[in-house]
Order: C-alpha cells, then sequence, then structure tokens
C-alpha cells in the first residue's frame, strides 16, 4: 500500500483558492479543526464550504476572509453560545454567500454524487421557499408521471475530515457518530484526512466494523493530535467552551479577533 | 414547557430531534420515563434510544450515543421520514406565522438579509414528511408569532406549538390557542400573538405538572439544561 502520509501544511497547501470543500464533522463536533487552522495560516481564498451543520469551522473560515460562500442547512453553535457572529457579520456585509440548504438537500447532493448521477430525487421540502432561493426544480416521474423535486449534485473538490485513528493508506477509524463524513468521502474528488494517531494497518483490521472510510477512497493522511480541537472528538474530548467563548468575545471587532487567532491558533501548535 | 412537550408523545411511535434543542431532547427522555416506555427515540448523532448519564447543551455530543441501543445516521432520521414513517419531529422556528409555517433563515430578504438567521437544518425536509411536526419556541411575543413571514423556511404537518405561555393546536390549517399555562392569562397570550386568535372564552388551562412529572423531570435534568434555552436566543 502507498504511504499517503505528508504534512499538514503540504496536505493544505494541495487545494487551490476557489475549492469547494466538504467539511467532516457537525456543529461542535469532531470538525476539521486543525487543517481549517492552516487554511487560514496559508490565506486561502474564496473557499466554497459544504456541511450539513457547521459551527465553528464555518464561522472561524467565514470570519476570517477565507469562505465566500456556504452551503449548508445551519450553522451556528447551537444552545451553546447561540448565532455564528462571524458567519452572520459576514452573510449580512455581503463577503460571504449564504446557500442554505435543508440538510437532507446537502444529503441529497452529495449521495448523487457519491453514485455518479447529475441528481437526486428527494421527498421534502414541499411549501418551502427554499425550492425557489435554491433554484431547486422538479421533474416527471417517467414511471409514476408525478412531478418530483430533484437536488443537483454537489461534487466537492475536497472533502477534509477528521477521525480517530487511521494507517499510511488512508484507512479510517472513526467512533461515535460518522455525520456525513462517509458520505463526503464517496462524494469528493479528493479526500484529505487528519488523524489522532497514524496507527498500523493490523489495528484497523483488528476491528474492521469501524473502519468507516476504507484507504482507497483517500488521498491524503496527516497525523493530527487533538486535530479537531476546539471541537469535540468522541471518546478523547469534549468541546472547549471556555476557548470558543474567549474566541467569540472578540467577535465584533475584526482586528482583535485576527490578533487572537494569529496568537492562539496560529503561531503555535495545537496545545496538547 | 418540557412536560408539555412530553405529553404530546406516544409510546411505540418514534420522535425526532435535531441541532440546538435540549427541551425537546428532556421532553423526549421525560415521554420514556412516564407514559411512552416504548418510545423510540432518534438523535443527530444517530443514537437510538440514547441513555446518557448526563445531558448534554449541544443535542449533537456524543453523549447521545451513550446507552444506546443501535446507531443510525441523520440521513437515515431524513430517509425514514420522507417514507412516511417517522411519526414526531420536535422543530424549533426562529418566527411562526398563524399557519404554523417558520422561518429560521434570514430576517429581511434573504438575498441580503439584515439578520442572517442559522437556518433551518433539516425542518424542510421533514416538516411536510414527518407524521406530526411538534414545533416549540422559548420566547413568545409579537416578533416571534407573527401574521407574516420574510422568509418561509418550513411547512407542513403542524400538529402542536408549545410556548412559555400556551399550547396552540393546528385546526383546518390555522393555529388555535388549546391550553394556557397556569401562570399565564388569556390576555397575556393574546397580547404576545401576532396573528388573529379565536375567542378567548373556549380557552382551558393547561394541567400544571403532576409531582410525578416534576419528580421524573428532576432526575433526568437535574442540571437544568432546559434553562439554557431559556437565555436569551
Amino acid at each position: 500500500m502507498s504511504d499517503k502520509r505528508r504534512t499538514l501544511a503540504e496536505a493544505v497547501a494541495s487545494i487551490p483558492d476557489g475549492s469547494t470543500l466538504a467539511l467532516g464533522g457537525n456543529t461542535l463536533h469532531r470538525a476539521p479543526a486543525a487543517a481549517v487552522h492552516e487554511l487560514i495560516r496559508q490565506h486561502k481564498r474564496g473557499l466554497h464550504l459544504v456541511k450539513t451543520a457547521g459551527a465553528y469551522d464555518v464561522d472561524l473560515l467565514c470570519g476570517l476572509g477565507c469562505a465566500t460562500a456556504v452551503s449548508a442547512g445551519f450553522v451556528g453553535y447551537e444552545t451553546v453560545f447561540g448565532l455564528a457572529p462571524l458567519y452572520r457579520r459576514a452573510v449580512e456585509g455581503g463577503t460571504v454567500e449564504a446557500r442554505e440548504h435543508a440538510c437532507y438537500t446537502i444529503i441529497a447532493g452529495l449521495r448523487a454524487a457519491s453514485q455518479g448521477v447529475p441528481f437526486m430525487p428527494l421527498n421534502g421540502l414541499q411549501g418551502s421557499d427554499l425550492v425557489e432561493l435554491r433554484g431547486f426544480k422538479s421533474v416527471r416521474d417517467p414511471y409514476a408521471g408525478e412531478d418530483v423535486l430533484v437536488v443537483p449534485a454537489i461534487v466537492p473538490d475536497v472533502a477534509l475530515i477528521h477521525v480517530q485513528a487511521a494507517d499510511a493508506s488512508g484507512d479510517c477509524r472513526i467512533l461515535g457518530s460518522q455525520f456525513e463524513d462517509v458520505l463526503m468521502a464517496r462524494a469528493a474528488r479528493r479526500v484529505i484526512v487528519t488523524a489522532e494517531r497514524v496507527v498500523t494497518r493490523d489495528e484497523l483490521a483488528a476491528d474492521p466494523a469501524h473502519t468507516a472510510i476504507p484507504g482507497f477512497l483517500v488521498d491524503t493522511v496527516v497525523e493530527a493530535p487533538r486535530g479537531a480541537w476546539p471541537t469535540s472528538c468522541a471518546g478523547l474530548y469534549d468541546y472547549d467552551e471556555a476557548f470558543i467563548g474567549e474566541l467569540l468575545a472578540h467577535a465584533g471587532d475584526p482586528a482583535g479577533l485576527r490578533a487572537f487567532v494569529e496568537a492562539r491558533l496560529l503561531a503555535e501548535a495545537t496545545p496538547a | 414547557m418540557a412536560v408539555a412537550l412530553a405529553r404530546l408523545l406516544r409510546d411505540d411511535e418514534t420522535v425526532f430531534f435535531g441541532v440546538a434543542s435540549p427541551l425537546p431532547m428532556v421532553a423526549a427522555l421525560l415521554a420514556k420515563r412516564l407514559h411512552a416506555p416504548s418510545l423510540t427515540i432518534l438523535t443527530i448523532p444517530g443514537g437510538v434510544d440514547p441513555r446518557p448519564a448526563s445531558l448534554p447543551l449541544s443535542t449533537v455530543d456524543p453523549l447521545l450515543l451513550s446507552g444506546a441501543v443501535a446507531r443510525i445516521t441523520l440521513a437515515d432520521v431524513f430517509d425514514l421520514s420522507a417514507r412516511g414513517r417517522l411519526d414526531t419531529a420536535f422543530l424549533g422556528g426562529v418566527q411562526i406565522d398563524g399557519q404554523g409555517r417558520i422561518n429560521l433563515s434570514a430576517i429581511g430578504d434573504p438575498r441580503h438579509p439584515k439578520v442572517r438567521l442559522p437556518g433551518g437544518a433539516g425542518s424542510a425536509a421533514l416538516m411536510p414528511t414527518a407524521r406530526r411536526t411538534v414545533l416549540w419556541r422559548t420566547r413568545h411575543d409579537t416578533r416571534t408569532f407573527v401574521a407574516e413571514l420574510p422568509f418561509v423556511t418550513a411547512a407542513g404537518n403542524v400538529d402542536r406549538v408549545v410556548t412559555p405561555l400556551c399550547v396552540f393546536q393546528r385546526i383546518d390549517g390555522l393555529l388555535t390557542v388549546e391550553s394556557v399555562h397556569p401562570f399565564s392569562t388569556a390576555d397575556a397570550v393574546r397580547a404576545a400573538t401576532g396573528f388573529p386568535l379565536t375567542d378567548a372564552a373556549a380557552w382551558p388551562s393547561t394541567p400544571p405538572p403532576t409531582p410525578d412529572e416534576l419528580a421524573a423531570l428532576r432526575e433526568i435534568d437535574p442540571a437544568g439544561r432546559v434553562a439554557a434555552e431559556f437565555a436569551g436566543r
């Protein structure tokens, strides 16, 4: 098996400006945060983010000028911190386009991509203004003759996924919820995985049921201990409420936010 | 409110709650403890019937896998609803109109919003396809319960809406006051609601929580996670 390990800087350098990025995890949990920090460190621009429900990752990439569009069903810190203030200001200020979806239309678009078809029929969204806003079309079911809503394929250029363990050829163990990560790994053109630990193939083979993403779907593996911090990583650490609170205290002050991010996220390695 | 939500759940049914939903989480666990032991609880992390030792504030938390009997995916929940087999979806709305439609998208023009809201998450898919939707909102005022929505994020099979002041039932497509909570009044409900309501004379009082319900609530949520929902938002 080929060794797909790269440094975080090398892996992220391979992502061109303007890429469509699928981000693994969900809200405050198992976001690919180390990769997000590296995107900021490398001053990426024009990114289009795809996720069912984002929080820290989407908020930060919008607040620091890396993202210009977000396709998501929900962006917010849930009840913990409420609305995502950086995303909100970027959208209200016109620097980021909020392409609101239902979580299910993100899933349907990724499913279409994963199956190599141009669109996916879907039951839902009756009565919702999202249909017109997103420009979703209906087609006539050629068998039953009824109209059915179809959602275009969403083909991410890169899926960024953080996992508990991976081997050098990209086989990934995910503990706890898989969220949409398994689907993203099949929908994206390229898959970059950051892993808490890089382990041997034998260690994964001892428990194949937890190998959620097989290595033949993965292009690049990065060892990134605490790579989901400050979001949670099931079985290892909880989300860092104090840190996120400190970060969001700078939400109203772009210069202060940048200084905080430079000092606490970019200058050093992820705190142990 | 947690008790009022719990009472709406029935035994042998399936119920789902999504992101940012501490009240429905507590209500589902409460119903299962009290009158609906065979209720099947579904969550975003995918835990089927979780039995968390403590309750998270984030309802996507890995804690909602602990003690679960099985693990599914969020896509499985949407598929279940799409084929007509999800009994109850708990959904919220920043704004709710007289037909029980919700806005979670934006205040003002959605393309150039004055206030960008978090987005409807699963609601646009679940509301028309779940057998019934129960809405909840921890704020009841005329900015929340409005005559007209700037944007309809989701519409569909709304059955009840539970607020801090009352329970609405949707009858013939319109929200109607079913009961007024004991610590509220018909006048307060009317003053806080932006869409027209029927004659207040017919509004009964919501039965107060029983000692059993309160005891179970304290056992399930000793840290008072539900209270977080009433702070700000």
